[in-house]
């Protein structure tokens, strides 16, 4: 295990203070905060926080980028999930398929796209989950058929947030037929635009009413040979790569924070009892555990390590506390749900209700990450 | 953790190794002391570390102490540590009063808990009864916060002039009650504490070195449930290749790692004294983790764990002992929630995100 104390350098701490003052400055009084990072999708929030350096900090300045660090991505991420800010827009561009293109994308589409990235204005979503494929990844049936120039796409991609309002989206399809055996071979990513010929979107209604979710079906849409990402046959590998990316920072963990700070501020008045002060002290005090494993795995990762089986720990237990913290607040509430209750702590309590179910889920399910992390604690 | 630290740690590794196998665990649980051990320990200068060199201490501070707590709390190691350095020693040190040779022990300061200190200099008289001493009846000296005429005092009071009643917690650690009915005291035995030398600076040092060993102890089960899973084939395979089994696993990382990261913290934010919330938050979690960690190591192991041999038992034992001294999850999970409701909800997130200070 590669956890460890850090400490924040006087630089980071800097950085965060940078970000507190901007963010109260952006945010209006009336602010209702978003729980997570796909919360609320805001271009304009999001070429305003681009203007500050604070999108595209993994990429590097000859591409618009930052280069900043890992832990200096943890800072900016964890205030803007803890204030609650629309980051919807630019986050999956931000957090995954801009590392990607760098790594994996011709010089000919880093230049094309990660300018537009850290500007906050060119949005991605991911084209990875199907109707018959969730945590088994790679029976994917999109199909890519050769032709000149170029691949026909064919296929049926799901959940694809925001895909109504993004740009591109990166789709895992096969590119040669599978084989006994070999299920992993085969697999490609390709860049698709959202808006091209053959791209139908139809929202799939989210549980709490709103429009979050999309399908995405492609039929027979012309992907121009500059358009594939990486290697043809090594989607496999750069999609589970992707998926590490970081699997366990603050949006592991934070994203419901907002509802225990408005419950305090709603219990301001009146004051706790000792049941509630149990609750939020014990909420507070993993809070402040698991941040510091979190951290340290972005320490781990400046410092070139591979920690796999902790950003795994992290994301499984991260992700179970969100939920936790919301059923330990409704009990402590004694409330009916309602989400227009007109108490910002109630709202926010009944949307996280409805919604929450879905962070032990995207990114990697609790099943399939204990699963790795028993492996790997195994080894 | 600095170079010094980490020596220390390897020397108190390789002598509990020797001295603290589960074998000598279980004896010393028949007769609630392991002398070998403790001459041990006594000769390294171990038991003193946190107490300043010129107070007779072994100098070091409070993450070094912990450091070696936690490396006793893996070993389940039957002797009082904490209490004759980090919490004893500290009271005696910071009143000026000499260390005993012996084990030394302290009154936790417990709900019931009576310490009465009469007379002055030249007649002073102790009438007291305290309850759940760690070894109380095994030290020589107990170490008590006493109030007199409006100021505080230090007392080393000599168990050799207490009546003795014998208790024990889960893991057949002593815990005892002694009482002292106008029992006269030295003036060396009564020092005036100093500010800051509180019932409640006491609770936090006594709640951080329980945190210490649950830290410690989850990573030996962890460690033990990992290697048990491996050997132990039903099915026709080892049982960790079940995904069920797998959750076990995975749930006692977390936990251990939650629980000794946090307390690694606040040990290294002590200084010069434990923080409040750093020690609510690290013994809150560590408490939890306790009992999260030591139910799902034995429902991984299965009946071999519920045998006395077994070291799984001696360190679930103890875990379910040591996280209900000093405060409970519960308690310190509701100061916590005391203090930052009183902070208000603009307050919480900075408090949260401040983590390890820079030295």
């Amino acid at each position: 295990m590669q956890f460890g104390p850090t400490p924040l350098s006087p630089a980071e701490a800097a950085l965060r203070a940078e970000v507190r003052e901007f963010l109260a400055a952006e945010l209006p009084p009336d602010h209702r905060p978003a729980l997570g990072f796909a919360g609320r999708h805001d271009p304009a929030f999001s070429r305003k926080l681009a203007a500050r350096g604070w999108v595209g900090m993994a990429l590097p300045p000859e591409y618009g980028g930052h280069g900043r660090s890992a832990v200096e991505r943890f800072v900016v991420a964890e205030e803007l999930l803890a204030a609650g800010a629309p980051v919807g827009a630019h986050f999956v561009a931000d957090r995954q398929t801009g590392p990607a293109l760098l790594h994996y994308g011709t010089e000919e589409q880093r230049q094309r796209f990660l300018p537009g990235i850290s500007a906050g204005e060119i949005y991605f979503s991911l084209g990875m989950s199907e109707p018959d494929s969730g945590s088994d990844l790679a029976s994917v049936r999109t199909r890519a058929t050769r032709v000149e120039g170029g691949w026909t796409v064919t296929g049926t991609k799901v959940w694809t947030s925001e895909a109504h309002n993004n740009h591109f989206f990166a789709v895992l399809c096969r590119t040669s037929p599978m084989e006994e055996g070999k299920k992993h071979a085969g697999l490609s990513q390709l860049i698709v635009d959202l808006h091209a010929d053959g791209v139908r979107i139809s929202p799939i209604p989210y549980i709490d009413g709103s429009h979050h979710f999309n399908e995405v079906a492609l039929e027979d849409v012309f992907v121009p040979d500059d358009m594939v990402l990486g290697e043809i046959g090594s989607g496999w590998q750069q999609v589970t790569s992707e998926l590490a990316y970081e699997r366990s920072g603050p949006d592991r963990w934070l994203s419901t924070f907002p509802v225990l700070r408005e419950f305090l501020r709603e219990k301001a008045g009146t004051g706790v009892s000792d049941e509630e002060a149990t609750v939020v002290g014990r909420l507070a005090a993993r809070f402040w555990a698991i941040r510091q494993l979190s951290l340290s795995v972005a320490r781990a990762l400046d410092a070139g390590a591979a920690p796999a089986i902790e950003a795994a720990l992290v994301k499984e237990v991260g992700t179970r506390f969100e939920q936790d913290l919301v059923e330990a607040l409704r009990v402590a509430a004694e409330t009916e749900l309602d989400q227009g209750s007109g108490s910002l702590f109630g709202e926010l309590l009944a949307e996280a209700v409805l919604t929450s179910p879905k962070y032990t889920l995207q990114g990697g399910t609790t099943e399939i990450l204990r699963s790795v992390a028993a492996k790997g604690l195994s080894a | 953790m600095s170079d010094d630290r980490a020596m220390l740690t390897d020397v108190a590794t390789g002598l509990f190794r020797d001295l603290c196998t589960p074998e000598d665990v279980v004896a010393a649980e028949a007769t609630g002391w392991s002398e070998r051990l403790w001459s041990a320990l006594a000769e390294s200068g171990f038991p003193y570390v946190s107490v300043p060199e010129e107070a007779g201490g072994s100098g070091g501070d409070i993450a070094d102490a912990c450091a070696l707590l936690t490396v006793a709390g893996r070993f389940a190691a039957p002797v009082p540590l904490a209490e004759t350095g980090l919490l004893g020693g500290w009271l005696l040190a910071a009143a000026g009063l000499e260390l005993p040779e012996g084990p030394l022990s302290v009154a936790v300061g417990r709900p019931g808990d009576a310490v009465e200190l009469a007379g002055g200099p030249g007649a002073w008289r102790l009438t007291a009864r305290v309850q759940r001493v760690p070894w109380g009846g095994r030290s020589e000296r107990v170490a008590l916060l006493a109030d007199a005429g409006g100021d505080r005092y230090v007392v080393s009071a000599p168990v050799a002039s207490a009546g003795v009643t014998g208790g024990r917690n889960l893991a057949a650690e002593p815990r005892d009650t002694l009482e002292w009915t106008d029992a006269g005291l030295p003036d060396d035995a009564v020092g005036v504490a100093p500010a800051g030398v509180t019932g409640d600076a006491l609770r936090l040092r006594g709640a951080l070195s329980r945190a210490a060993l649950i830290s410690g102890a989850l990573a030996r089960v962890s460690e033990l449930t990992v290697r048990y899973t491996g050997e132990r084939h039903q099915f026709g395979r080892p049982i960790a290749r079940f995904q069920a089994v797998q959750t076990h696993l995975v749930t006692i990382a977390e936990e251990a790692q939650m629980a000794g990261l946090a307390t690694e913290v606040a040990t290294l934010n002590a200084r010069p004294e434990p923080g409040f919330f750093d020690v609510a938050a690290a013994k809150a979690a560590a408490s939890e983790a306790a009992t999260i960690a030591a139910r799902a190591s034995h429902q991984a192991h299965g009946a071999i764990g519920m045998t006395k041999e077994y070291e799984l038992g001696q360190l679930s034992r103890r875990l379910w002992s040591w996280r209900d001294e000093f405060g409970s999850e519960r308690y310190w999970s509701r100061e916590l929630g005391r203090q930052l409701a009183e902070a208000g909800a603009d307050e919480l997130w900075p408090r949260i995100s401040t983590g390890l200070g820079n030295a």
